[in-house]
């Protein structure tokens, strides 16, 4: 079985974010595997461990750190990477990462494709379903659970929803966008982090995958960053007990009307 | 190629609140283009549905058939992909639910078009198009997204954005029936059971109010005075990761970047220290009230009103100061 997980560097939840102009962010240099990406890594890892044999591929899109996240999927255990890089490629949406990848994956076939349920970059989650799109496959979003079939032709997945979750069964190939909950990341060893410094990064073009700027033209512009509206500053209630709770409770009721 | 679309979402014989929003919503942005807005509605036995849309809406495109009880891409999203074919609206909008950000992504790339996620605001810009509203990098940066051509516009937006207005007329929206193309062998999501928690409350991402309690709460067995709260308040709990990780609450009730985000119209937290990890959940919610032991907790930075002091002793007598207050 022959499982691709779509991986991304993104800026850790600690780094500090600021839109330094109205096109512009700064962002400072903590980055790290998406969040959710980690779940999709080792969830692929846990299929082909259960099925004794298949490949584990990881594939990025993009530039400069964006291999990091190869090598931390190869130091976890995959056994190849991809990487997409062209200099059209920096400013796109989600339609136009999808159609890239899914013309890379296209000419290779693989039986399970995994992602996170979004980056918590642009925090979309657009890629995994507009992927499974492109490619006409099935796919499930924020599963918690996955079950392959021996007969490695049907998957049964949980997926969250709201208020509970849903048991759904599809055929393979089909895509997964991985939630929190579906297992617990295994930390890299050593001896994984020594095989992803060395690790082989096949790369590849825009023109190597047969597409041109024009194909992968974004549909949608970002007009302006801005930063959030600052909350106004607390107001504490310094009455002592039980007093405090009188003085909050008309508050809420009277001034705010929020109950 | 003109009008608005809202995908109304419907569960177990009832409308979403979000969509309902939505509608509001969406009848300012109509009228604001001078164009008509549709309900967009897909299930199975919804006619009533249908009828109490039928008064919101100019138009209401419905699908009523067993195939699609369950929501798949497969059936919601070939279907939709027809109609907005046949009708071509100019925006098509829905609630950030799972259900949305399931089918709106693949719908879009389907019609070729854009599509912004999650979003907490959508206006008119200068040339007729939206503007989305949308948080990124966990609400550390806002970003206005505009569809420079590809049509509809396609955005998913949060709970409690747009407020709830009644729009029953006593004109009557035109009802339009869709005969769904799709048979059973063409959808291949299978959906075998649903299973609900218990509870029976609102969604966190749904609810007015929610209350929550972090790692001051110190064990599983002292939560009932957090849901004795919500009982009163008929709020809904939340939780933070660190609880989650604890194993003392289900990862559903997690708010935060790796839970939920919440917009509620009042967020109380109790014992929360304020982590970033959990302020990012909560940034766009009204009114928030803090309770913490400690002066510096970072939770007060993020609040409107806040006390220091103990949870064991303040959560029990809120609970009977709102329960007298709401009996007045």
């Amino acid at each position: 079985m022959d499982i691709l997980v779509l991986v991304k560097q993104v800026p850790d939840t600690e780094a500090i974010i600021r839109a330094q102009s109205d096109t512009e962010l700064d962002i400072e240099n903590k980055y790290s595997l998406n969040f959710f990406d980690e779940f999709a890594v080792e969830e692929a890892l846990r299929i082909k461990e259960k099925l004794g044999s298949g490949k584990v591929a990881v594939i990025t899109l993009g530039s400069k750190k964006a291999v990091d996240a190869l090598r931390r999927g190869i130091a976890m255990g995959a056994d190849e990477a991809f990487q997409i890089e062209d200099p059209a490629l920096e400013e796109i949406d989600g339609y136009a990462t999808a159609k890239t990848l899914a013309k890379f994956i296209e000419s290779q076939g693989y039986d399970v494709i995994l992602c996170g349920k979004q980056a918590i970059d642009d925090d979309s989650g657009a890629v995994g379903p507009a992927l499974a799109q492109f490619l006409g496959i099935p796919y499930l979003t924020s599963i918690v659970e996955l079950k392959i079939a021996a007969d490695k032709k049907e998957a049964r997945a949980a997926r969250e929803i709201e208020g509970g979750t849903e048991i759904i069964t599809c055929p393979l190939p089909a895509l997964f966008t991985a939630q929190k909950g579906l297992n617990e990341p295994r930390i890299p060893q050593v001896a994984g982090v020594m095989k992803a410094m060395k690790a082989q990064i096949q790369k590849f073009d825009l023109k190597a995958l047969g597409l041109s700027p024009e194909d992968i033209r974004p549909k949608t512009k970002i007009l302006k960053f801005y930063p959030p509206g600052k909350r106004p500053p607390v107001k504490m209630i310094e009455e002592e007990f039980p007093k405090n709770v009188e003085v909050l409770v008309k508050i809420l009721r009277e001034q705010e009307k929020a109950i | 190629m003109a009008g608005i679309w809202i995908f109304v979402e419907q569960r177990d014989g009832a409308i979403r609140k979000v969509s309902m929003e939505l509608l509001s919503g969406g009848k300012e942005l109509a009228s604001t283009l001078g164009e008509d807005m549709a309900a967009v509605l897909l299930g199975y036995q919804v006619g009533p549905m249908a009828e109490k849309l039928a008064k919101c809406a100019d138009r209401v495109y419905v699908i009523d058939d067993p195939l699609f009880q369950y929501y798949s891409a497969d059936s919601y999203g070939e279907s939709l992909a027809n109609m907005v074919h046949t009708y071509d609206p100019s925006v098509l909008l829905g609630g950030s639910t799972f259900m949305g950000r399931d089918l709106f992504p693949w719908l879009a790339s389907r019609l070729a078009t854009g599509y912004a996620a999650d979003c907490t605001d959508i206006t008119i810009g200068d040339d007729k198009g939206i503007i989305a509203k949308r948080p990124m990098y966990g609400g550390k940066v806002l970003a206005d997204v505009v569809f420079p051509q590809a049509r509809p516009q396609m955005a998913t937006v949060r709970s409690n954005v747009f407020p709830l207005k009644s729009l029953e007329e006593a004109a009557r929206g035109e009802i339009i029936h869709i005969e769904p193309k799709e048979d059973s062998s063409t959808i291949r999501t299978k959906v075998e059971r649903a299973e609900k928690k218990a509870t029976g409350k609102v969604d966190l991402t749904e609810a007015d109010i929610v209350v929550a309690a972090g790692r001051g709460i110190k064990g599983p067995e002292n939560f009932h005075i957090i849901e004795e709260l919500a009982e009163v308040l008929n709020a809904t709990v939340g939780t933070t990761r660190a609880v989650v990780d604890n194993q003392w609450r289900d990862h559903n009730d997690q708010i935060g970047k790796s839970g939920k985000i919440i917009s509620p119209k009042l967020y109380m937290a109790f014992g929360i220290s304020g982590a970033i990890h959990h302020t990012m959940g909560i940034d766009t919610s009204k009114v928030i009230v803090a309770v913490d032991k400690k002066p510096n907790a970072l939770i007060f930075d993020y609040a409107d009103y806040g006390i220091v002091g103990d949870l064991f002793q303040i959560v029990p007598a809120l609970t009977a100061e709102f329960k007298k207050a709401l009996s007045e």
